[in-house]
């Protein structure tokens, strides 16, 4: 028995595949799903998801949204969410500065909120792709 | 000879027509592709909120609705209308107003008009603008979404309105663009496939993501007609000038044949007087 999941963000359907389990991090703490889970629907957060399929592990970087399991189904609706190893280091540093930058400039146009939303997204790409890009290449 | 003076000015008139709406439409072909992506891309994130929130509408108890779900006892509306800034894209604006008129009741109707079009029109019609937004010239970003949520909260949640729904064009494919008006709110409950023997788990509880989810699927819902409005006016304004172009081609094709024609019928009348001259000339 497989977990079907979907990943899917305002950019574009991440992924829609059956997988073996999913660990990801939610209001409440972060948790697994294995095949066979209850019903549940939960709110995500910031943070690192792995998936594993065939003893493999994928490491994605993930940001808030919604998680729904129904019978075997796992939709994951994130406000953003990318693979590690589309996660490209010296732009996303570049994105950060630059978010940063405009920030102590005040940048009226695009606001505090959102380019805290901005640097928030490059810390943690950057978290989970130094953590992993090492051997993720191998894996 | 005057006609041919006239005739040469309105070749050129024609052309330059023709170069101007050749020009606006390379403009709407290339930000067509732009919008298409971002409305297309985001469409399945919508559909799959869609989905979400009416399966989790159906396993909460009727005394946990959420204010969004119910409908309050008052004869009034809220309509939000969304149309381009700029005209020149064919029978758009046209029929989005037709939409908007034949959406019109007895109700006393609120209007949140977004684009220029769409708040002369609704003045037009003596309706009720409680707030009314530009839509500028480039893909909307997420963050216009945010005042018009604020709006409809304030309408909806504090009782003014029973309903709230949005008019704006639906994007089906570069030729057809569809005036569509969608039901925002109250969320419609599909209780017919109420499934009570469904357990799910709640974290952290229905109460504390209901609200959110909610908001969401909302502020989504209207992003995404932003998206669709905004693909729609690019592709009506890229066929439009499309027929313009090729209108002022045919134009520009029969007036150079009169002129060719006038042309040499002058210089035919000129041999002829030539001829004639020296006929008579010779005679004499």
């Amino acid at each position: 028995m497989k977990l079907i999941l979907e990943v899917i963000t305002p950019i574009k359907v991440i992924l829609k595949e059956e997988v073996d389990e999913i660990t990801i991090p939610t209001v409440n703490g972060e948790i697994s799903i294995l095949p066979g889970h209850i019903d549940l629907f939960t709110k995500i957060t910031r943070g690192e998801m792995i998936i594993r399929r065939n003893n493999k592990i994928e490491p994605f970087a993930i940001m808030g949204g919604f998680l729904e399991v129904t019978k075997n189904h796992v939709n994951i609706l994130a406000d953003y969410a990318a693979h590690v190893n589309d996660i490209e280091i010296a732009r996303v540093e570049q994105a950060k500065e630059r978010a940063e930058k405009a920030m102590k400039e005040k940048d009226k146009e695009l606001g505090y909120e959102q380019l805290q939303d901005d640097i928030r997204r490059a810390a943690l790409q950057l978290k989970i792709a130094k953590k992993h890009k090492s051997h993720s290449r191998t894996s | 000879m005057a006609t041919l003076l006239t005739l040469k000015r309105r070749i050129k008139t024609a052309k330059n027509v023709s170069k101007t709406t050749k020009a606006m439409q390379m403009i709407s072909a290339s930000k067509l592709k732009k919008a298409q992506d971002a409305a297309t891309s985001s469409k399945p994130y919508v559909e799959k909120l869609d989905v979400l929130s009416k399966n989790l509408a159906q396993k909460i108890d009727s005394d946990n609705l959420h204010d969004y779900m119910k409908t309050p006892n008052v004869n009034s509306k809220l309509v939000i209308v969304i149309s381009p800034d700029k005209g020149l894209s064919g029978g758009l604006v046209t029929n989005l107003i037709k939409e908007v008129i034949h959406q019109g009741s007895q109700a006393k109707t609120y209007y949140i008009t977004i684009g220029k079009k769409a708040e002369i029109a609704v003045s037009l019609l003596n309706k009720e603008i409680v707030a009314s937004f530009p839509f500028g010239s480039t893909i909307p970003g997420f963050e216009t979404v945010y005042p018009i949520a604020k709006i409809i909260n304030e309408y909806f949640l504090d009782k003014k309105v029973s309903e709230v729904n949005i008019i704006s064009t639906k994007f089906a494919n570069v030729f057809t663009q569809i005036p569509h008006a969608t039901k925002l709110l109250p969320v419609k409950l599909d209780t017919e496939t109420k499934d009570n023997n469904a357990v799910t788990l709640f974290e952290p509880s229905v109460g504390d993501l209901l609200p959110d989810l909610l908001q969401h699927y909302l502020e989504m819902v209207i992003y995404q007609s932003f998206l669709e409005s905004y693909a729609s006016e690019q592709a009506a304004r890229m066929i439009a000038m499309k027929n313009a172009t090729d209108n002022a081609l045919g134009i520009i094709s029969e007036l150079q044949l009169e002129y060719n024609k006038t042309r040499q019928e002058k210089i035919t009348n000129e041999l002829l007087d030539i001829g004639g001259g020296s006929q008579i000339a010779y005679e004499q």
